[in-house]
């Protein structure tokens, strides 16, 4: 067991090196550079930058560097803790990244337990109470989740929200609590904001366990064992929680591997519309800034992310189906 | 033929189960299937009755009935299944009760348990061999766990596990075919059952499993004195097991008697059709018989005799116009058919 | 015991009077044609792609004719005046204290719509040269049957010309994954080894970028000033070069599995070669599987489509797709106000739900046990 997450962690640490590589390649790809993009800003504005202050700005940032040589120092500065500093805001890459991260994770940590509270419990109801008009419902719904992009429904909530409830939806505090510190009101207005953004990131996600678990637990209620569990003399209820869900619910375990990563990126439209100070406009500023830095160190974190949310999801898994072992 | 001895039965002999006139249908997409059209017979105390037939004529759904495990597009349209635990004791009818309710979850697993056909599937993945049994003897027999547990070991030592202990603790997929097969006669005994339903429990094993299995639960069913009803489509394993047979056909049963005279007095053309078809040892020359055509669409209905399209002594005019009554051959024997040629 | 070893005949024991008789594809289309949701997904996109093949006859205008009389101008009305079908014309005024342009119908100015009119030049199914339109009113007047936009542009034609990238796009992208995902997974599953491990290699290593940002960061590195044409192209790459690694992995468990059945056994020791082994046993059997998974990767390729194009970093405008059109929809002044700005939505959704629902159809009628 232990050996095996050891040998996973290895494997994990070169994939990372190898897409770290290929992440940062493709980022520098476009062509100029970020200094183009803030003299050009700086021109526009009307003040003229002299040559020999481009020339030092171009030497300290090393942007004509080759590409093997920014790449390198990139990886040596992570190594040593230090993420860079930002060309747009000269800020500390690792600052402004974590702050952003911990508002991504914690939606999406409330988004998949919804996800799940929600997902589960419907698909099993749909599936024992098939072709029913509950069943058809719930079928309507998932489609509809399905097919409904997550951004359109924040728009419509946020519509809704403000028109009907007379609600402050967007960002994640009011303006009267931006430069407070914590407290329990504070909190409160934090989650008045966020519960939209939670139930609209779950939405999709929520529509499609649905659907899996609905599917399987009908395969799993044709199985023998199950027929051996009323057999015995159990209550139905016991029959379907105990022994029919667990052996159903595989790829939801499975799921959490991908769903977590894909719920901290896929609120990118969502936050853009919520203007959510989340990970995913942060990244796509970067990349539209060509901040190459701050740009691969996200898309390398993220990519961390979705390796450990496939280890945790494999170790889960091995824990759920005893038939699975970890070699 | 037969190395079992077998006493003759009484009419008056007391019954573990009697089942009359058992009606089951199904409404499927395709159409309704009339899976039992009046099924009738009883299952005398202490003894092993075998429910032979082929594939599709009813005998696993009729197990199914008397646990009410039949899936919920399957409705029972009438009849009765009597049950009665105890000699001289008060027969109830279980179609009175709700297949989920409290007093059938009471019947099942606990005076009457179940084996399936495939112990590949029938034990659930997830859990240990002793978390399931102890399922099983918590719910109807003791909530202490370490009582359970004991109980566990027992039964499965009862049924010649080798090391009970360990395989207490394995999962499933641990074992091989046979051995999960005797977990689950442990698990279906563990509650020491009144009736015990077997429904093609060695089908899926190889020969010599299969014997070593039959040869368990002779010894058991010996020992406990459970009743058995005995599910399987070979006459083989009849002959070694059971000590009554019922024969059935496109949901009825059309021919009820002792093993021995099965075997060497059969009536019904369809068990003479049956026996003709086993293979024998000695018999060299010649094409191994089979029964002519194949068994009807089960959408269909069949007038008269449902077995008079494929009988090679059918009676035209008779046989394809009214259904046979059940008919007593040999009171004394308790030998009943259903067939025009003795009524 | 003589009889130890005996079994009764097997008959079998439902015989459905055509199984057997009947090609297998002919038991799918009946399978599915029970599904009525699936049928109808089916009917809406075969409109929806018939009415893209007419979209430039169909529209009425250029998809990027601006004309401020008509900025966020709502739906004509459509009446029937002296026996002609007209619409009418608008007076534009400011609204100063809310910024908005109001308008009011001229009654008394009614615009007939013509039939068949010469409009904007085109070239029908890419090919013939054409100026024929379905409709029009005369010059210096428009119609906008579902609205205009806030340079006063046809939504009615943005929607029709958006619709030629928006049903391609996505389309074309899973069809080049499908054709990649196919030979990498048939070559991995079949030949195993060696080629099996390097290839499940690459596919381990671009599985672990997460897609949205590596979507992301490939539009980001597209050339911004392209031709709508080399853009398209460039992005139904990405959507490939993304997608085909799931494919892969599904066409590879398949074809181990079918490797591995009896009768490709049968075709091995009759000296079948590779070739003949893959395409005569593998694919066809896992042909069914593969146009499942991509009929239901379609709808995800559209979207994706959409939110790179919302984010501004797919189709650029001048050129129009839905997503382009979602990108004006996007803000609560648009979509209270001018509701027709929601139109591209409500088209995009009823596609994508339309792919869905035919999809989950194919997948059932093929394999009703999965």
């Amino acid at each position: 067991m232990l050996n095996y997450i050891a040998r996973r962690l290895i494997n994990m640490i070169v994939l990372l090196v190898a897409v770290s590589f290929i992440g940062f390649f493709i980022i520098q790809l476009p062509p100029g550079t970020i200094l183009d993009v803030q003299l050009q800003k700086l021109r526009q504005m009307g003040g003229d930058v002299p040559r020999d202050q481009v020339k030092a700005l171009e030497l300290r940032y090393g942007v004509n560097d080759p590409f093997i040589v920014k790449y390198l120092k990139w990886v040596q500065r992570s190594a040593e803790g230090d993420f860079g500093t930002s060309y747009l805001t000269d800020q500390s890459v690792g600052e402004r990244i974590w702050g952003r991260l911990s508002v991504s994770l914690g939606l999406s940590l409330f988004a998949l337990i919804f996800t799940w509270l929600v997902s589960i419990p419907i698909g099993v109801y749909s599936a024992t109470h098939r072709y029913t008009t509950p069943d058809y419902i719930v079928t309507f719904i998932q489609f509809i989740g399905l097919a409904v992009p997550g951004f359109l429904l924040a728009l419509i909530i946020l519509i809704f929200a403000t028109r009907y409830f007379n609600q402050q939806v967007g960002g994640i505090n009011s303006s009267e609590f931006m430069d407070q510190p914590m407290s329990l009101a504070k909190f409160m207005d934090m989650v008045n904001h966020l519960w939209i953004a939670v139930l609209v990131l779950a939405f999709g996600a929520t529509a499609g366990l649905t659907r899996i678990m609905r599917a399987n637990l009908l395969d799993v209620l044709n199985m023998q064992y199950i027929q051996t569990a009323r057999a015995k003399g159990l209550d139905e209820a016991v029959v379907i929680w105990k022994h029919a869900v667990r052996n159903a619910i595989h790829p939801l375990v499975m799921s959490l591997g991908t769903l977590l990563p894909a719920l901290v990126v896929g609120e990118t439209l969502v936050a853009q519309v919520l203007s959510l100070p989340t990970i995913g406009p942060m990244y796509l500023d970067a990349l539209r800034a060509e901040d190459m830095y701050l740009a691969g160190t996200i898309l390398v974190m993220l990519s961390a992310l979705l390796l450990i949310g496939n280890l945790l999801a494999d170790l889960l898994l091995a824990w759920v189906d005893p038939r699975i072992r970890l070699e | 033929m037969t190395s079992q001895p077998t006493t003759p039965i009484t009419t008056t002999a007391d019954d573990v189960v009697r089942v009359e006139n058992l009606k089951v249908n199904f409404y499927t997409q395709l159409g309704v299937v009339r899976a039992l059209n009046g099924v009738s017979f009883n299952i005398p105390r202490g003894k092993v009755l075998g429910i032979v037939g082929e594939s599709g004529c009813g005998k696993s759904i009729t197990g199914m009935s008397i646990m009410q495990l039949v899936t919920s597009v399957g409705k029972t349209e009438g009849g009765k299944i009597l049950f009665n635990e105890s000699a001289g004791g008060n027969p109830i009818n279980i179609l009175d009760y709700e297949r989920n309710s409290p007093e059938m979850r009471k019947i099942r697993g606990n005076n009457i348990s179940m084996i399936f056909q495939e112990p590949m599937s029938s034990l659930n993945p997830c859990y240990t061999i002793s978390n399931q049994i102890e399922e099983a003897i918590r719910l109807h027999q003791t909530n202490d766990k370490v009582e359970s547990r004991n109980r566990a070991i027992e039964v499965l030592t009862k049924v010649g596990m080798p090391n009970p202990d360990r395989i207490a603790d394995s999962f499933p997929h641990e074992l091989s075919g046979g051995m999960r097969q005797r977990a689950m006669i442990a698990m279906a005994l563990s509650c020491t059952p009144t009736l015990l339903i077997a429904d093609e429990p060695t089908t899926a094993l190889d020969v010599t499993t299969e014997a070593s299995i039959l040869d368990l639960m002779r010894e058991l069913q010996s020992e406990i004195g459970t009743s058995i009803m005995f599910i399987t489509h070979n006459m083989g394993v009849v002959a070694q097991m059971c000590d009554e047979v019922a024969v059935m056909y496109l949901g009825r049963v059309v021919e009820r008697a002792s093993v021995d005279d099965i075997f060497y007095e059969p009536r019904h053309p369809y068990t003479i059709a049956l026996l003709q078809s086993i293979p024998r040892l000695g018999r060299t020359k010649g094409r191994l018989a089979s029964i002519e055509g194949s068994v009807p669409d089960p959408y269909s209905r069949v007038n008269g005799c449902p077995f008079h399209p494929r009988c090679p002594v059918a009676i035209k005019g008779v046989c394809d116009t009214i259904l046979p009554e059940e008919t007593i051959v040999d009171a004394a024997k308790g030998h009943t058919v259903r067939c025009h040629l003795y009524s | 015991m003589a009889v130890d070893a005996t079994q009764l005949p097997h008959t079998t024991a439902t015989q459905v009077e055509d199984v057997g008789q009947i090609p297998q594809w002919q038991l799918m289309v009946r399978r599915f044609r029970k599904s009525k949701l699936s049928v109808g997904g089916m009917y809406v996109l075969i409109v929806m792609y018939a009415i893209m093949l007419f979209s430039d006859f169909l529209a009425p205008y250029e998809h990027n004719r601006l004309d401020s009389n008509y900025a966020w101008g709502p739906p004509s009305q459509v009446q029937i005046v002296d026996g002609k079908l007209s619409t009418f014309a608008l007076k534009q005024t400011l609204d100063t204290e809310r910024l908005q342009w109001l308008y009011v119908v001229d009654e008394s100015n009614p615009l007939p719509i013509q039939f068949f009119v010469q409009g904007y030049e085109y070239r029908f199914l890419a090919i013939f040269p054409s100026k024929l339109h379905l409709f029009g009113v005369k010059d210096g007047f428009q119609i906008n049957l579902l609205g205009a936009d806030k340079d006063g542009k046809d939504v009615l034609s943005r929607l029709l010309k958006g619709s030629q990238i928006s049903l391609t796009l996505g389309f074309v992208g899973v069809v080049i994954s499908v054709i990649i995902g196919s030979i990498v997974g048939t070559a991995s599953g079949y030949f195993g080894g060696a080629i099996d491990n390097m290839i499940q290699r690459v596919i381990e290593l671009l599985r672990s970028f997460p897609d949205i940002p590596l979507f992301l960061s490939l539009a980001a590195a597209l050339p911004q000033n392209a031709p709508v044409e080399v853009r398209f192209f460039l992005i139904t790459i990405i959507i490939a070069v993304i997608g085909w690694t799931g494919l892969a992995r599904e066409v590879r468990g398949k074809v181990m599995s079918y490797r591995n059945a009896d009768y490709t056994a049968a075709s091995v020791a009759a000296g079948g070669s590779h070739w003949h082994i893959i395409t005569r046993h593998l694919i066809p059997n896992s042909l069914s599987h593969i146009i499942v998974v991509g009929t239901l990767a379609i709808p995800a390729a559209i979207g994706s489509e959409t939110a790179l194009s919302f984010l501004g970093l797919g189709i650029l405008p001048p050129a129009v797709s839905w997503g382009v059109m979602v990108r004006d929809a996007q803000t609560i002044e648009a979509i209270t106000t001018y509701p027709w700005m929601l139109l591209p939505v409500l088209v995009l959704i009823i596609t994508v739900l339309s792919f869905y629902l035919l999809g989950d159809g194919i997948r059932d009628a093929v394999d009703p046990y999965a």
